[in-house]
């Protein structure tokens, strides 16, 4: 009997133990997450930098000599910022699990400031190239108060894949509370969500793929038009 | 939500973890003495009286006496007793032929009173100072009394158990029940007897000092579940309850799902109903260690069947949303799918999931090798037994609701 309670004691530090291990684990995946979303915004930053470089050189030297490898460089910061987007939530779902995690309402603040940057950017270089990109403006609230919303992003998700370098979708999360997002809603008169905005026309409520399909083909001819 | 299912993940794994740890610790530290038996003390005052309540036994009842009479232990030194509760088969007709023999004792009931009142009865007349209670559908082994008598040289104990095995093995569902019983019925109360935790006195077979069984006043009568209460009690006396794990007795089992339903729901109401009765012992210094280990079994049975219950919400609702979303796209599952793995996108409830099922295998391989039993398959090992493990949550489920709304429920 005095054993077997020594027994009980041990089994409840190598529990403690366990449930360290597995707590010292999660605090480093946490730390990994976290590295992998700056080390991600620190790209789209150096991008922004490039493109505002090439920007520069449209209205100094002239759009013919910036606007291909700005439509490269744009081409490939929209996909950059999408998955980053999708990864934020990902990671943040991983994450939270008491409370919201501040790191990433912090992040997702950044993100959407830097996404409102480079769709003033694109729209701006719009004008002096022959760019072909649809823009495409999502807007979203959280899953409580739009229960709609993470379908409609699933369904982008779905178009993006399929049709990435014909269009550029910007993700904004209303509920950041951001004033250039207040902006942007007030601008195109979203009053429910969620809302996708496809060259400067809002279409609110839920839309599915066929829908998105016809919305696009209305707009300019894409590779999905012809099937 | 989120956070009321997280904090219960995170409570019933730690319960669940401590659980599996302190098994192991004890499998590892205390395997030898598994199968020690006490030292065959010469016990030769000791007379053993054998009390068994039949109700309709037609099919059973006559192996039973016959495996009784063929014990290898002086004739004289053990009587039987056979209850015949009001049987409306042929019964008493059986247990007859064997009284006429002069080889068991019969009283026949009339009308049917209950196996608790069966036992009472049987005890009262019984003439010996050690009395086994066993079911009419068992047969035991020659060896039984030689086993198990020993332990009774140590007078802090008032009640031996034994390993129970399935009799007559006819399908899967018998063969999971085989390994639970080896494991649950067998290892457990073999685990617990090192901590004087052992919660039950198995009802095909169980030894009993009669001066406990009279000390305490017999079976309550009024419990659906008379050999896990009785337990409550022995302890209750202070006396200890021993396990013997080198011989068994079989027992027949339930063959179908609906059997296996109605009596686990019997067994796990009456567990309910029998902790509730003895609410006095939980957390009280008094009741030793048992006062600690009965509520910390429920808390993990309660808690563990609520996050089985959430988690399989969760499960179904989150399939249904994702049906949704697909339904959206056409549902082109293949092209939308996200082949590429993150780990990153792994979440602490995932790893404390995984860590709890590789516990909960490594306690049945380490306890089916305890238990020197490797008979039981694979398929059995891994597949059945959790699957049995998780429908018992149901039949918990149905017990909870039966309490809460005071049904009443049929032996």
């Amino acid at each position: 009997m005095v054993g077997s309670k020594k027994l009980i004691v041990y089994a409840l530090i190598i529990t403690l133990a366990l449930f360290g291990l597995i707590y010292s684990f999660n605090a480093y995946l946490n730390q990994q997450r976290e590295d992998v979303v700056l080390d991600r915004m620190e790209e789209i930053l150096d991008e922004y930098q490039e493109i505002q470089a090439l920007s520069m050189m449209t209205t100094t030297f002239g759009s013919d000599i910036a606007c291909l490898s700005l439509e490269n460089s744009l081409s490939l910061l929209d996909k950059t910022l999408w998955d980053t987007g999708l990864k934020i939530d990902r990671y943040r779902e991983a994450t939270e699990q008491f409370a919201n995690d501040p790191f990433y309402v912090n992040q997702k603040r950044k993100f959407n400031r830097n996404e409102v940057i480079y769709l003033s950017m694109i729209t701006e270089m719009q004008k002096h190239c022959d760019f072909n990109q649809t823009v495409i403006l999502f807007f979203f609230q959280k899953k409580e108060e739009c229960p709609d919303c993470d379908a409609q992003s699933f369904v982008l998700t779905d178009v993006n894949k399929e049709i990435d370098n014909e269009i550029a979708i910007f993700s904004f999360d209303a509920d950041l509370d951001l004033p250039s997002i207040k902006t942007l809603k007030e601008y195109f008169a979203i009053d429910r969500f969620p809302c996708v905005v496809v060259d400067n026309m809002p279409y609110c409520g839920l839309k599915n793929r066929q829908q998105i399909n016809e919305i696009l083909c209305s707009k300019r001819p894409h590779s999905i038009c012809s099937e | 939500m989120n956070f009321a299912y997280s904090v219960l993940v995170h409570v019933v794994w730690f319960l669940s973890t401590y659980f599996v740890v302190l098994t192991l610790l004890m499998l590892f530290s205390k395997r030898k003495q598994l199968h020690q038996e006490p030292q065959d003390r010469a016990l030769d005052d000791t007379i053993v009286s054998i009390v068994v309540p039949a109700y309709n036994e037609e099919e059973t009842i006559a192996d039973c006496i016959n495996s009784l009479l063929a014990i290898d232990f002086e004739r004289k030194r053990y009587e039987i007793i056979i209850v015949n509760d009001g049987s409306n088969d042929n019964t008493s007709k059986i247990a007859k032929a064997f009284e006429q023999k002069m080889q068991v004792r019969l009283l026949d009931n009339m009308p049917n009173k209950g196996k608790a009142a069966c036992l009472n009865q049987g005890i009262r007349i019984a003439q010996g100072n050690i009395i086994a209670c066993m079911d009419a559908d068992t047969i035991v082994p020659k060896d039984i009394l030689r086993k198990l008598l020993p332990y009774f040289a140590d007078e802090k104990v008032g009640s031996v158990t034994v390993s129970v095995e399935v009799r007559h093995v006819k399908n899967f569902l018998q063969r999971i029940i085989q390994l639970e019983y080896a494991l649950g019925l067998s290892l457990f109360l073999k685990l617990l007897t090192f901590v004087n935790c052992v919660h039950v006195t198995p009802g095909p077979f169980s030894m009993y000092r009669a001066s406990v069984l009279r000390n305490i006043g017999g079976f309550d009568e009024k419990n659906m579940t008379e050999d896990l209460e009785i337990a409550y009690r022995i302890h209750k006396a202070h006396y200890h309850i021993e396990n013997c794990m080198t011989t068994a007795v079989k027992t027949i089992t339930p063959d179908t799902m609906i059997s296996l339903y109605r009596q686990r729901r019997r067994w796990y109401v009456g567990a309910l109903l029998t902790a509730w009765k003895h609410k006095d012992m939980m957390l009280s210094r008094k009741s030793g260690m048992f006062g600690f280990f009965i509520p910390f079994n429920f808390a993990l049975i309660t808690l563990g069947m609520i996050v089985f219950f959430f988690s399989v919400y969760l499960g179904v609702s989150n399939f249904a949303n994702a049906l949704s979303f697909y339904s959206l796209i056409g549902y082109d599952f293949f092209n939308h799918f996200n082949w590429d793995f993150d780990v990153l996108t792994l979440n602490s409830l995932l790893f404390l999931g995984l860590t709890g099922i590789a516990g909960m295998i490594l306690v049945v391989t380490c306890g089916v090798r305890a238990v020197r039993r490797n008979s039981h398959g694979i398929l059995v090992k891994y597949l059945g037994y959790f699957l049995l493990f998780f429908i018992y949550q149901a039949f918990w489920l149905a017990a909870y609701s039966i309490v809460a709304t005071r049904r009443k429920i049929q032996w």
